[in-house]
């Protein structure tokens, strides 16, 4: 007879150990980031962020030395300004049954070294969903909270903040004096780089999460009523559009003559920019978050897909010369000289790098285990 | 196929109810919660007759418990001949029970995804919306704010995990029967499910989406009226 109440406090216990966070490892609520600058490799990922050579995989440094001291991460973004990492993380200020809800936190590392820059990290409400950008001394990013925020890159100091009616999701593109960035609000906004000021608006039909993409004078953005837009650049007028078949996520890519762009169904299109007519698609089968990258040569067009498979497309036509399967979600995708690099979630391993003409794996981190 | 049959259904009617009520969610939730179980309704009905009948059998099972309570063997063989003669099969409530469940957690997680707080929900979400009902992907994200409340993070005044502790402890006392049930163990476990269960829904609300503890009490209290509503219809049809 007391052996039923033992069970139910048993489970009880079990329950508010889970929910109080003994229950192990991260379970991540966004993707991880990685750039490549000059031979190095930075990999903001959840416990760690990493610097490797990009050539070999080997180590350069790690930050924090120690993850298991729990105090920071887990990290999302990193974006590198002038030798200045900025890398942003969603972190639980205090832990057990009744701890806050996490807060985003950004913080400057030292690109040479990993040590950090700024004496105080930023803290904001919401999630550092997106990588920021810098220009004139700033730095700009969006936030969950529905904010835009500017600081100075070289203080953390905050400089303007704009409201969105939404969550932002997107990363922003500064161009000159302009900042472009889109919200869940469904638009795409135009500030004035200096005070944060409003130049122009655009509402589109659904959500946008994808960062702008400019060529020429016009500005090109996906959004979630499957539509990817074209509009003036200087006064936001839409353009021209595209009907996709599913949301679009990620960023656009260009070389010039064609847009290229895939939505979450996993197709790919090729659309000519001076017409916004269909050149080609091609269907990957599987779910594309990320926006096509194209390699270094212009040559390839390189997907990634949510199930874990990165694709080398032909640019010409869309046909897939090679396809890499592997386990977990792409994080990030990254081209540099001849080579092309992943990072994953929720897989043993968290950054891959392959050579672009055909596939072939140069290095993985970590390595398996033998 | 669980994502094909249960899930997508869940997470469609959800935004339809939405973009119908204004672009509420709680209202949303609400009206999905209230449909949900008026489906279900039948099998409730049964179950609730099927229970009703077993309490009506309990001062008999009490005194098989007390006449056979050493010998096992005899005392199921007794049982088994009084749920023969009542026309009771045993294991019968159970079966509207189980098909009930997945329905409900199925409503429970197209809840959960389309409150997609973090990017990598909203990913999955996009791979359940309907592309034959115009109008639907470009309700996407939920409006998401409601009094002090963020419902996709759980409460920070911790109202609401208070109000499901009360409402799962009024729901589990009013659904158990006020017969005492046949033997000691049976009781003992009740008792404890009517502390347990609450506090374990209380602790849930604690760390999840305040979404989700709306749906908590908006679910206890369609049980408790709909509980009331047929315990008084089967009074009057008693009197009659």
């Amino acid at each position: 007879m007391k052996r039923i109440p033992l069970v139910l406090l048993l489970l009880f216990l079990v329950v508010a150990a889970v929910l109080s966070g003994c229950g192990g490892s991260v379970r991540p609520t966004n993707w991880t980031g990685l750039v490549v600058d000059d031979g190095v490799l930075y990999l903001a990922d959840l416990d760690q962020v990493w610097a490797f050579d990009a050539e070999t995989g080997a180590e350069s440094w790690r930050f924090p030395r120690d993850s298991s001291a729990g105090s920071y991460g887990p990290f999302y973004t990193i974006v590198l300004v002038d030798r200045v990492l900025f890398v942003t993380s969603y972190e639980r200020k205090s832990t057990g049954i009744f701890a806050r809800p996490p807060v985003g936190v950004l913080r400057t590392l030292d690109a040479d070294g990993g040590y950090l820059v700024w004496g105080e990290s930023v803290e904001r409400p919401g999630e550092f969903v997106a990588p920021g950008a810098a220009a004139n001394g700033m730095f700009v990013i969006g936030n969950g909270d529905g904010n835009v925020y500017a600081f100075d890159a070289e203080t953390g100091r905050q400089v303007w903040e704009f409201s969105t009616g939404g969550r932002v999701w997107a990363a922003p593109l500064v161009l000159s004096d302009t900042v472009y960035i889109a919200s869940l609000d469904h638009c795409l906004y135009a500030l004035d780089l200096a005070t944060g000021g409003e130049q122009w608006r655009f509402t589109a039909g659904g959500a946008i999460a994808a960062k702008p993409l400019v060529l020429g004078d016009a500005i090109y953005f996906g959004a979630f009523d499957n539509y990817l837009y074209e509009l003036d650049l200087t006064t936001g007028e839409e353009r021209r559009r595209f009907q996709g078949g599913n949301w679009f996520w990620g960023e656009a890519a260009t070389d010039g003559s064609t847009i290229y762009a895939a939505d979450v169904n996993g197709t790919v299109y090729a659309l000519n920019a001076e017409t916004f007519q269909e050149r080609w698609h091609t269907a990957t089968g599987e779910v594309v978050r990320l926006g096509p990258v194209l390699s270094a040569d212009g040559t390839l067009l390189l997907v990634g897909g949510d199930e874990g498979t990165l694709y080398g497309l032909d640019v010409s036509d869309g046909f897939v010369l090679w396809s890499r399967e592997g386990e977990g979600q792409l994080g990030s995708i990254a081209a540099a000289g001849n080579m092309v690099y992943i990072s994953r979630i929720l897989a043993d391993e968290h950054v891959q790098a392959f050579f672009v003409e055909n596939g072939r794996l140069a290095w993985v981190y970590p390595e398996a285990e033998e | 196929m669980w994502e094909l049959l249960v899930i997508n259904p869940m997470v469609n009617l959800l935004l339809v109810f939405y973009n119908l009520l204004g672009q509420q969610t709680i209202l949303a939730v609400a009206a999905l919660t209230i449909l949900v179980r008026l489906a279900i309704l039948p099998l409730t009905l049964r179950q609730q007759q099927a229970s009703q009948r077993m309490q009506k059998l309990q001062p008999e099972l009490q005194k098989l418990q007390k006449k056979h309570g050493k010998d096992r063997e005899k005392l199921a063989q007794e049982q088994m001949k009084l749920y023969q003669e009542a026309g009771i099969n045993p294991v019968g409530g159970c079966l509207p029970l189980f098909i009930q469940l997945p329905v409900m957690i199925g409503l429970y997680q197209g809840i959960i995804r389309v409150l997609a707080n973090s990017p990598l929900d909203l990913l999955r979400l996009s791979q359940n919306i309907y592309a034959f009902i115009p109008g639907l992907t470009e309700l996407i994200p939920l409006q998401s704010t409601f009094l002090w409340l963020d419902l996709g993070q759980p409460d920070p005044y911790y109202v609401l995990p208070i109000l499901v502790v009360v409402t799962s402890w009024l729901s589990q006392k009013i659904l158990t029967p006020a017969t005492p049930a046949a033997d000691d163990r049976t009781a003992a476990m009740t008792k404890q499910m009517q502390v347990t269960m609450p506090l374990m829904f209380g602790l849930i609300s604690v760390s999840y989406a305040s979404g989700l503890s709306i749906y908590f009490i908006i679910s206890n209290l369609v049980t408790m009226v709909q509980f009331l509503l047929i315990r008084q219809r089967n009074g009057k049809e008693s009197k009659s």
